[in-house]
């Protein structure tokens, strides 16, 4: 855990030493013995609170206080005087812009101790809201406003990002009438850094799509490009994402996809439920990393589900993770539901350790209507590739 | 704000390869720290790195991502990153991502030692 700093501006040798060293077993604290120093100590590192004497030799702490706010980087540091002047004077010069607190000496200890805490504390919060309200700002901004629509097909949407989760990405492009080209993928990290990566991240899925498209109709290709646009580019070196790219043809009841270690979706009929077992390597790792495309074509009645890691990784009563099995048969329950999401997520939440969900949750179930009077005779999906076991007959054309 | 390094155990097998101590969990709370104490071990010329998993119960991608990180910075040095004794959560999650394409699993560190020498 990264501990707060604090800096301890006193003359008085000795109780500079006992309030760094009890002060020292909560935070990381660093000392000067006046003001000038004080100043040095900040210029050399901020610190997330000041506790600071008044009387000293060479810059008062008035005169360091008056100094600091002065600056933009250091006019919002949580600050503290410690002085043995009580007079009401003095303590109406202290209670001026920017100084939080005013403690006279001789102090109770615990108590100093209890007010940096709520200080602190006020502090941490204050930033928490401000990077959930830019977190909610930039997670609703990365989401499309409409969903795709084709005959014979319903689809069902489910984001509900987190303030402090992770990055989830969902796209969709129509390229050419009645091709679809869905984007699902999560960048790795936590909280506002992954949410802008994302952000910046989707920027360059986006024109990557749009140049290639006009080239080719491989979701393997367009992977290999993002993934070498990850590991080329400075600003994205620390960018990792899974990645998982559809290519929708609903009038031939064909799916495409490359997956760069995305979470597998399921595939689901009146037959059962499964994995939809192929992947590869997830991106920013492998510049020479290879990606393969396969093909499953969509039975009436049948439904591939598309999700994140936030419902994987969801913490059960059973004190597992949700995972592959987990999510399997939470589809096969959902399945034949009128709002199949919906009940999914009802069905994780009642096994959930705690009604809520940890982390961003993205959920994208797209069925095939059934026809009814041929439903029970048809197959269960079947799985080929272009590349694989000479099935290969079935791959999207160009 | 400072971060302490201190959570995670290093210890050194040759002047350029370290073994550490992944200990119970890898995740977005301390994924900062690994990357401090790692950052630390590569400024001073360590450039293979034992990653022992055998206690680890959690591996979420903000841990795994800090590990992809150092793999990123060592790599192009001919350094490398190998996982021992991976305990099943995290067996899942390189599964997931098929990292294993990328990061060399051992049994043990014991086992990893020796392919490292």
């Amino acid at each position: 855990m990264s501990r707060h700093s604090i800096l301890i501006v006193e003359d008085e040798h000795t109780l500079r030493r006992i309030l760094e060293y009890r002060l020292g077993k909560q935070y990381d604290v660093r000392t000067a013995a006046n003001g000038e120093e004080g100043i040095e100590r900040v210029n050399e590192q901020l610190p997330d609170l000041i506790i600071s004497d008044i009387m000293m030799p060479k810059m008062d702490g008035f005169a360091m206080q008056a100094a600091l706010q002065e600056r933009a980087d250091t006019k919002a540091i949580p600050f503290i005087f410690l002085t043995a002047k009580a007079d009401e004077a003095s303590q109406l010069r202290g209670r001026r812009t920017g100084v939080d607190d005013y403690i006279t000496k001789p102090f109770d200890i615990d108590q100093l101790l209890s007010r940096v805490d709520r200080l602190l504390q006020r502090t941490a919060q204050f930033q928490n809201q401000l990077d959930a309200r830019i977190g909610k700002d930039f997670s609703e901004k990365l989401m499309p406003k409409r969903m795709p629509e084709a005959s014979g097909y319903s689809s069902w949407f489910h984001n509900s990002p987190r303030e402090h989760g992770g990055g989830d990405i969902f796209d969709w492009t129509e390229p050419r009438p009645g091709t679809f080209f869905i984007t699902i993928g999560d960048v790795m990290g936590k909280g506002l850094q992954a949410k802008f990566y994302a952000f910046s991240f989707l920027g360059y899925i986006r024109s990557t799509l749009h140049t290639m498209l006009r080239t080719t109709n491989s979701p393997a290709e367009l992977m290999k490009r993002v993934n070498q646009v990850l590991m080329d580019d400075p600003p994205l070196e620390d960018t990792f994402a899974s990645l998982l790219l559809l290519k929708w043809e609903p009038e031939k009841n064909l799916v495409t996809y490359a997956n760069a270690g995305h979470c597998r979706p399921v595939v689901i009929s009146h037959r059962g439920a499964e994995i939809v077992p192929y992947s590869d390597i997830i991106l920013g790792l492998d510049a020479n990393a290879e990606f393969k495309d396969t093909s499953l074509s969509l039975q009436p009645g049948s439904a591939l589900v598309s999700y994140t890691d936030g419902l994987l990784e969801q913490q059960m009563k059973s004190g597992g993770q949700l995972g592959e099995e987990g999510i399997t048969e939470a589809v096969r329950e959902a399945f034949g539901s009128r709002q199949p999401v919906d009940r999914l997520i009802q069905h994780v939440l009642d096994d959930s350790e705690i009604r809520e969900f940890g982390d961003d949750i993205l959920l994208l179930w797209l069925q095939r209507e059934a026809e009814r009077e041929h439903a029970s005779d048809r197959p269960a999906p079947r799985w080929f590739s272009p590349f694989g076991e000479g099935q290969g007959s079935g791959h999207g054309a160009a | 704000m400072h971060t302490t390094t201190m959570n995670f155990q290093i210890e050194p097998v040759t002047h350029d390869t370290v073994v550490i101590r992944i200990g119970k969990a890898l995740d977005f709370r301390n994924a900062a720290d690994f990357k401090a104490a790692a950052q630390e071990q590569v400024c001073s010329g360590v450039r293979s790195f034992i990653l022992d998993f055998n206690d680890t119960g959690i591996l979420d991608s903000t841990g795994l991502g800090s590990i992809f990180s150092l793999y990123r910075q060592v790599s192009p040095m001919s350094g490398q990153v190998v996982f021992a004794s991976v305990s099943r959560p995290v067996q899942v999650v390189v599964q997931l991502t098929r990292t294993y394409k990328v990061f060399r699993q051992f049994p043990s560190v014991d086992a990893a030692r020796e392919a490292l020498r």
